[in-house]
């Protein structure tokens, strides 16, 4: 196997290399490689089942490889916790939300900015203040979590994966349920993020707000990567057309 | 979304103010202060015997309140809290009884007990999950039990007597009892307090409502359940040696007797669990009855066993939990109120 860590190109903020997961007999994920460029938006696009949240969950630490390497820039993950990743710069999102049902929207940013982005609570008050107007939750950043409604919810996933300060943010699903000019209000604002300086990864069903802000395309099926790159030549993928879209070529 | 730029580090951040304390609170405290003044000033005030009952009292509000940040906040649901009140209060006997140690100091030495013990338990029991856990808290303390039944030098299943206080007058044990209570009463829910207050009470939060995500937020998991355990550890020592000091005797079944943890879970379960305040409404429910209702034995722990099970299925955020949900006055509000200044509201 070609050793893709070494003398890693500067460009390249996460690469993957032969990574695998199985679950007993159930394989998941089989030797998907790929990187993810400094700046960019990958968006990961697969059938339901093709192992895109497991993806995430193994940059994330919340679950280990089988096999492979996963790095962030020269750093290899393996072995780091959760939490580290997170200090490291690497922010996520959730499919189905996990607020801190019993904390304000305002204190769940806190928590992120405090131990994911190391700043002082002083400093991140002013700091969440700013993630939640973005994000559009100003007006109920003392409203408890629990209460808010399933759109509040993702947008409070983005605010606090945001609060972290990360170099590279892991969306999950978050325009799933939105309408359309949500939507569109959503790519506006990962393309700010983006323009931040922020790598993003994104998986997402709804295409065309994918199709709207992503540089390079990635497509899973069955664990197993079927197509990569431009996202107009990859959606025009005669393979990715028949498994993710139904037609047969 | 709004049309300002997502700059969060440049100049333009919002100018914004952050409430902690409220009226309800600053009342709260103030009535704690007084209540710590109070107790301090008991061998004046109260008779000996006012102060051994709320010696009691002070070690029901301690233990139920480590159960509570240990049960309540860091999700470690144990029923083996009295292995750390036995443990102490033996060291404290035998430092003072075995090896003259003056018995005042004895109690705070007697706590190095209770922390160094608790750090191999955590590391045996953290592996378990939920009931698995608790399980294994218990085994830990029934081990205790008869491991202080079969040493020799503890006097085996005998027990041991706290002689040494004969040296000190009744007035003098008064005034140490009562500065005792409110330090334990301090200590624990004072202590708590602050914790929660702190951006690490913040976090326990967060790692009570979502674990997972708490770790993928940065926040360290394993290592603040574990310095929870340590200090439920100590505070629970710290209640154990306190109140064998005034039994003046232990044994190992007084000494890692399940009835505190049994009460602890009724006092956090009926008050409100992973509240300061429903500590207090619990512990005071507790008190009471135990008084009124105590002579009828059996059939008043099936009471309370009963209130308890109603409470975990009808009410399960407790007596707090539903004042609380019809006022907003905490007595000891952690929360932060963000207030963005008028021209910065989005």
């Amino acid at each position: 196997m070609l050793d893709r860590g070494a003398g890693m190109d500067r460009d390249i903020l996460l690469r993957a290399t032969d990574v695998s997961k199985s679950f007993g007999a159930v394989r998941v994920l089989h030797g998907v490689s790929f990187d993810v460029h400094r700046g960019e938006v990958l968006g990961i696009l697969g059938p339901n089942g093709a192992g895109k949240t497991t993806l995430f969950n193994m940059i994330s630490g919340d679950i280990k490889p089988s096999g492979g390497d996963i790095r962030l820039g020269e750093q290899r993950l393996s072995g780091e916790p959760p939490f580290r990743r997170c200090q490291m710069g690497i922010g996520r999102t959730y499919q189905i939300p996990r607020p801190y049902s019993g904390m304000s929207t305002f204190e769940n940013l806190l928590v992120a900015s405090t131990f994911g982005g190391g700043k002082s609570e002083a400093e991140s008050y002013a700091f969440c203040a700013r993630v939640l107007q973005d994000c559009e939750l100003a007006d109920k950043a003392n409203t408890r979590a629990g209460s808010l409604t399933l759109l509040d919810r993702k947008r409070l996933e983005l605010a606090r994966a945001l609060a972290s300060d990360p170099k590279l943010l892991l969306l999950d699903e978050i325009a799933g349920g939105l309408t359309e000019e949500e939507s569109k209000q959503l790519v506006a604002l990962v393309r700010r993020i983006r323009d931040r300086g922020v790598t993003i990864v994104w998986i997402e069903h709804v295409l065309h707000a994918l199709m709207a802000v992503a540089d390079r395309l990635l497509v899973l099926n069955f664990g197993e990567k079927i197509a990569e790159g431009d996202p107009q030549e990859v959606i025009a993928n005669p393979e990715v057309k028949r498994v993710y879209m139904g037609i047969e070529a | 979304m709004t049309s300002v730029p997502l700059s969060p580090t440049d100049a333009t951040l919002p100018k914004v103010t952050v409430r902690r304390q409220t009226a309800s609170g600053r009342v709260a405290l103030t009535l704690f202060v007084i209540a710590l003044i109070a107790l301090v000033a008991m061998p004046w005030w109260a008779k000996t015997g006012t102060i051994r009952m709320i010696l009691e009292l002070c070690c029901y509000i301690a233990v139920a309140q480590m159960w509570n940040m240990l049960a309540g906040y860091a999700g470690l649901v144990s029923v083996g809290q009295q292995a750390f009140m036995g443990a102490a209060g033996y060291a404290m006997f035998v430092l003072a009884q075995t090896f003259g140690v003056n018995p005042f100091l004895a109690i705070f030495l007697s706590l190095l007990v209770p922390a160094a013990l608790a750090v191999p338990c955590y590391l045996l029991l953290h592996r378990l999950d939920g009931p698995y856990f608790a399980i294994g808290t218990w085994v830990v303390a029934e081990v205790f039990r008869l491991v202080a039944s079969n040493m020799g030098w503890l006097n085996a299943g005998a027990g041991m007597s706290l002689n040494v206080m004969k040296d000190y007058s009744g007035f003098e044990r008064n005034v140490a009892m009562s500065l005792l209570c409110a330090l334990l009463i301090l200590a624990t829910i004072g202590g708590s307090y602050w914790f929660l207050r702190s951006r690490y009470g913040l976090a326990l939060i967060a790692i009570r409502d979502n674990p997972v995500a708490a770790a993928s937020q940065g926040v360290n998991v394993g290592r603040l359940r574990f310095m929870i355990y340590v200090a439920a550890a100590v505070g629970c020592g710290l209640a154990g040696a306190v109140y064998f000091m005034a039994q003046l005797r232990i044994n190992p079944p007084s000494a890692f007797d399940p009835m505190w943890s049994n009460v602890a879970i009724f006092i956090v379960m009926v008050g409100g669990i992973a509240s300061i305040e429903g500590v207090l409404i619990g512990t005071l429910i507790y008190f009471i009855a135990d008084r009124w209702f105590g002579e009828y034995g059996a059939s008043y722990f099936v009471v309370l066993g009963v209130m308890t099970v109603l409470v975990a299925l009808y009410a399960r955020t407790g007596i707090w939990g539903a004042i609380s949900k019809r006022w907003d006055a905490p007595w000891f509000p952690i929360s932060r109120h963000l207030i963005l200044k008028a021209e910065d509201r989005a």
